[in-house]
């Protein structure tokens, strides 16, 4: 094939064009004959000479200064924040700051609010369905299963993200995070994400569904759904408390009581770190599989600095992002309540079917150095992870069949640390258990009102299901190789 | 949800020669979009300060990032001006109406089949030239436009200055020099939006002229042919570089003859001496 | 309890076993889906085209021509004509294979689909060029004419795919490029790439390596029975003639007025430095194109590069009055001229 003389204007027999022709489709025909006339760039051509005519109109009626301004506010402050010396340092100093304002800020607000949901309303609607002798079934699924799920819900949610989305909503409209991405952006390149996926993981620390909701300043389809697949890897704010529960009572009791603090602080951050780094290994893998074939391009405008407007900024963030996420995650423990508690209490020949469930998973959860109970947590709690641990404590006061603990079937409680330590003990559970544990919290399905968020962003079954189940079944794999690496090492 | 908090044009004490002293007061509807007389359409580049005018006109509270790309949905509100009223759509934000990306389309498809009675291009002071690449695409879609100059007090602040009467007059249509976040030109905007609605002001948009012979000829034989079947079609030409570059949702408007419609809600003509030269405005 | 070292085992062999089986492209069920695509309709349609190009090219479509272009034996080859022969797609006359109407009809349909999806690939997607001819050569024989009219409208109504190769209308129109090989233009005449062929895909792999592409000027400055050398949008290679016989160039009417010189990217410019912009490598195309379209980085803008990521790998420009940061890959594509001759540093 060394030279090519094409044969020119060939002819078929036309297909597409309705036989009777009307002015519509002549026209459409002239534009289809003249579209080979005017050659392949025309696009471009059309866009130069738009371009170029801004550009004359744009001259003629702006007068620029004669000289430089001496001193560019925007161009020193971008100096200082994305140079090689203050740069990062700058970075860091910045977010541990608003984490640090974050969780020290939320435990006094989220105090308040356990203390009047769960221990004042609580036993108020409890005595007051007593009062009107509403039959126990009802008062139970409508007081103890639904209400008590989503005040607990509520409480533990709700002082966190009031707190870091106002933060960050003010970081944002300063113009500060598209510099962070700038200056990040190198390292999610080589895995194949785009910088602003920075920002969404920021904000997955505080929620994924907002950090998923977040991806949309993402432009780019490949990258922004690698942004979206990876958000769960972002440990939450939902999910810290598990966190740091299980550490202080397994790992922080290995050590002597000086170091306990330090070595379960230690173990929570390589935690989160470690979730980082799955989400660089994850994004790299599927840039090069999966989504191979998605559209990539990077554009990354670094709008000028603008003095944020506080209280505006507070108000509509607390509208924006706070109280949507928040109304979504009320409607999903709502009836998740309802079923932890019916899963509890209704019984089929003296057991109940959360006891059933217990058994059947019982083999596997063990096979991954967990137990049943733990996996039947996880499921009841897709909803939320807030009520990963009120759960499992309930179920093993359920299985373990100890008296004078907890309050009731299908009721979730929290307790202190020493006697919760005493209650899992008997609940059979190791040091093991309690690694694998904080492992499968970081590694999982999204909770329920992520999934339905990451649904609503990209409008597709195939990418929210794969986002859903990819990371859980990265969950039992490495539960599984922990356990049985450790079993091999410990005899 | 109805915030109707009625409030004074807001420049009237502080601001004799407002255009809009004896105009009417604005009336922010929130999200009270009933019965509206009149449907403005709110474009422009992102970041720009777009969201802030809606939010100004509407009384409502959308949120404004600094982040380019920030308004991803359309959003809408209400708002009465004089003795009209007023739905207002707030289209994504996008720096081009010829790419086809997602949003680029939603903006495009608003502004011409939405058949807004004006377009509102919000334009940041600061970067004229990139602004007015969106404007000038607008402008051949619509002849119906007021351009919002935005950020004019940053633009101060760098030294620029700009020469918007200049600017009216290349373009067409009437220029209002505004800072939207410290309320400034509000009552200026809405008076030139009044005036393009009711005709008080008939824009005259400059369109681009094509510098390639080549598509100079195939347009031209294509607007002869669009207004032999279309003859009231007032953006013939638009249509036309639109079709050449394959617009698949022009090449269906034309083959179903949906771009006979728009045709006709055009405003009635009116007399010529309502015209306020552009000039003397 | 199970042993771990068994479990541990039984796992390993599980997902050796799934990878073998899943794993994309390379795994069991990708290449049983593979095979199972290559049926008897696939076989007629390829020889259908197989002819047509024979047709095209002025050469006479052969028994063996067929055979070893679908890779079969001459006996099925032979039972293939039959069949389509039967089907009044082709005709043999005196020995000589020919397309019906009906037959041509369909080889256009194919080349249309297959050019088509080339352009779908190279616009919409994410893949690189070297998958795009092997993933076309797959869906050509999967879409059907009304699918294809979806995709055209889709595509903005393409009239050429990315290797310049005209794609046939809905009717069947088709204008072909007009080129002429690299070898034939003459020397130091200007000339425009129209054409690269993607057939053998040994000699398109190297012409890709070679960063040329549909829509570059082109310059030749020496011609040898061993070599070719030439400029190409401000780069000079040197190919065999075998190589440079797959390139296709038209002349151009006028001398560019500057002479060739090696031409900057964008990524030369240090923080401070101003450029004017030249042209947009062809190689960048689609969605991350139209981006740059919509920036606003056209021939003639003037750039100015701002900061470097502390990070590495990322620049900040001003464009037209924006800050907009971009990759070193991207700014790969953004040819330019430098606006002050170069100051020493």
């Amino acid at each position: 094939m060394t030279t090519y003389t094409p044969n020119m204007n060939e002819m078929g027999s036309g297909t597409a064009v309705p036989p009777s022709p009307t002015p519509q489709t002549d026209i459409l025909r002239t534009a289809e004959t003249l579209r080979w006339q005017i050659g392949q760039n025309f696009h471009e051509q059309l866009m130069e000479d738009i371009y170029t005519e801004a550009a004359r109109i744009a001259d003629r009626a702006v007068t620029r200064p004669n000289e430089k301004p001496r001193f560019d506010l925007d161009r020193t402050i971008d100096r200082i924040v994305t140079s090689r010396i203050w740069g990062f340092p700058l970075m860091v100093l910045l977010f541990t700051v608003v984490f640090w304002l974050t969780i020290s800020g939320a435990n006094i607000p989220s105090g308040w609010l356990s203390a009047l949901l769960l221990d004042t309303v609580h036993p108020l609607l409890k005595a007051g369905a007593a009062a009107i002798h509403m039959p126990w079934w009802l008062s139970g699924l409508l007081i103890d299963g639904m209400y008590l799920a989503t005040a607990w819900v509520v409480s533990v949610m709700l002082p966190p993200m009031a707190i870091f989305f106002p933060l960050f909503t003010l970081l944002e409209d300063f113009g500060y995070l598209p510099r962070v991405a700038f200056n990040l952006d190198n390292v999610f390149r080589k895995s194949g994400a785009h910088g602003k996926q920075a920002l969404s993981m920021m904000m997955g620390f505080g929620c994924n569904a907002a950090g998923v909701v977040a991806t949309r300043v993402i432009d780019s389809p490949r990258e922004r759904l690698i942004a979206i697949i990876t958000n769960n890897f972002a440990l939450c704010n939902g999910r810290w408390p598990t966190q740091i529960l299980i550490a202080t009572l397994f790992i922080g009791g290995l050590v002597p009581a000086y170091l306990a603090g330090l070595v379960s602080a230690l173990a929570v951050v390589s935690i989160a770190v470690l979730g980082v780094l799955l989400s660089f290994a994850l994004s790299w893998g599927l840039s090069r599989s999966i989504l191979k074939g998605e559209v990539s391009t990077f554009s990354l405008e670094l709008p000028p600095y603008r003095p944020p407007r506080v209280w505006q900024t507070i108000y509509t963030s607390v509208i924006d992002r706070t109280l949507i996420v928040l109304w979504r995650a009320v409607t999903f423990a709502l009836p998740a309540g309802a079923i932890i508690w019916l899963m509890a209490n209704v019984t089929i020949g003296g057991t109940s079917i959360a006891e059933y469930l217990i058994n059947f998973l019982n083999p596997l959860g063990l096979l991954i150095g967990l137990n049943g109970v733990i996996l039947v947590a996880y499921i009841v709690a897709i909803p939320a992870n807030e009520i990963v641990i009120p759960t499992i404590l309930m179920l093993t006061v359920l299985v373990t069949g100890i008296t004078g603990v907890g309050a009731g079937a299908g009721v979730m409680f929290d307790m202190n640390g020493s006697a919760m330590k005493g209650l899992l003990d008997t609940g059979g559970w190791t040091l093991l258990t309690a690694v694998n544990l904080m492992l499968f919290s970081l590694i999982h399905n999204p909770c329920s009102t992520t999934i339905y968020t990451i649904y609503k962003e990209t409008g597709s079954k195939k990418w929210t299901l794969i986002a859903s189940l990819l990371p859980v079944a990265m969950g039992f794999i490495v539960t599984f190789l922990v356990a049985q690496v450790w079993r091999l090492v410990t005899g | 949800m109805t915030t109707s908090n009625k409030i004074n044009s807001h420049t009237a004490s502080e601001c004799a020669t407002c255009p809009a002293h004896h105009a009417g007061n604005l009336l922010k509807l929130g999200v009270d979009m009933s019965d509206f007389d009149y449907v403005v359409a709110l474009a422009g580049n992102p970041n720009v300060g777009k969201s802030t005018v809606f939010n100004a006109l509407t009384g409502l509270r959308q949120h404004t990032g600094n982040w380019p790309g920030k308004t991803v949905a359309r959003a809408e509100g209400g708002f009465s001006y004089g003795d009209g009223r007023y739905k207002i759509v707030d289209l994504p934000g996008t720096y081009s109406l010829l790419s086809t990306s997602k949003d680029e389309e939603v903006a495009r498809d608003f502004i011409l089949f939405g058949q807004p009675d004006v377009t509102i291009i919000v334009v940041d002071a600061t970067r004229l030239e990139r602004n007015l690449n969106l404007v000038l695409q607008v402008l051949e879609i619509t002849d119906r436009a007021v351009i919002a100059l935005n950020l004019i007090d940053e633009a101060k602040r760098h030294g620029l200055e700009v020469d918007e009467r200049r600017l009216a007059r290349d373009l067409g249509v009437p220029v209002v020099p505004m800072a939207a976040r410290q309320g400034e030109g509000i009552a200026e905007l809405l008076q030139a939006v009044h005036e393009v609605t009711t005709g008080q002001t008939v824009c005259k948009p400059h369109r681009v002229k094509s510098e390639s012979t080549a598509v100079r000829h195939a347009l031209d034989k294509l607007v002869q042919q669009l207004l032999a079947q279309f003859p009231s079609l007032p953006n013939a030409r638009w249509v036309a570089l639109r079709l050449l570059d394959g617009d698949q949702r022009i090449v269906e408007a034309v083959c179903s003859g949906e771009i006979d419609d728009l045709i006709s809600q055009e405003p009635v003509q009116r007399p010529e001496d309502l015209l306020i030269t552009l000039e003397a405005a | 309890m199970p042993d771990p070292l068994i479990s541990l085992v039984v796992a390993g062999l599980l997902m050796g076993l799934s990878a073998l089986i899943f794993w994309p492209e390379k795994g069991l069920l990708a290449r049983w889906q593979n095979n199972r695509q290559i049926t008897h309709r696939i076989l007629g349609e390829d020889a259908l085209k197989h002819i047509h190009k024979c047709d095209i090219k002025g050469r006479r479509p052969t028994m063996e021509s067929i055979a070893g272009s679908l890779h079969i034996g001459t006996n099925e080859t032979a039972v293939l004509i039959n069949e389509l022969q039967s089907q009044n797609l082709v005709q043999v006359v005196d020995g000589d294979i020919h397309l019906t109407l009906q037959g041509r009809d369909s080889a256009l349909h194919i080349i249309r689909a297959h050019r088509l999806w080339e352009r779908y690939l190279a616009e919409e997607t994410g893949y690189s060029e070297a998958d795009w001819h092997g993933q076309a050569e797959r869906f050509e024989h999967q879409l059907s004419a009304d699918e294809l009219d979806v995709l055209a409208a889709q595509l903005n109504y393409p009239t050429h795919d990315p290797h310049g190769d005209p794609i046939p209308s809905a009717s069947g129109e088709m204008v072909a490029h007009g080129g002429q090989p690299l070898t034939a233009l003459p020397l130091d005449a200007p000339g425009q790439i129209v054409h690269l062929e993607d057939e053998p895909p040994m000699v398109y792999a190297q012409l890709i390596a070679e960063g040329l592409h549909v829509g570059m000027p082109v310059r030749v400055t020496e011609v040898t029975a061993e070599r070719i050398r030439f400029w190409a949008n401000g780069d000079e290679h040197i190919l065999a003639p075998i190589f440079a016989n797959n390139i296709s160039v038209v002349a151009l009417p006028e001398a560019p007025p500057q002479p060739e010189v090696e031409s900057a990217s964008l990524n030369d410019l240090q923080p401070g430095e101003a450029a004017e912009v030249l042209s947009i490598s062809p190689n960048c195309r689609g969605m991350e194109r139209r981006r740059f379209l919509d920036l606003g980085i056209l021939p003639g803008t003037i750039i100015q590069a701002e900061m470097h990521s502390p990070g590495g790998g990322t620049t900040a420009y001003i464009i037209r009055g924006a800050l907009i940061a971009l990759r070193e890959q991207q700014a790969n594509y953004i040819k330019i001229k430098r606006q002050q001759p170069e100051v020493a540093v």
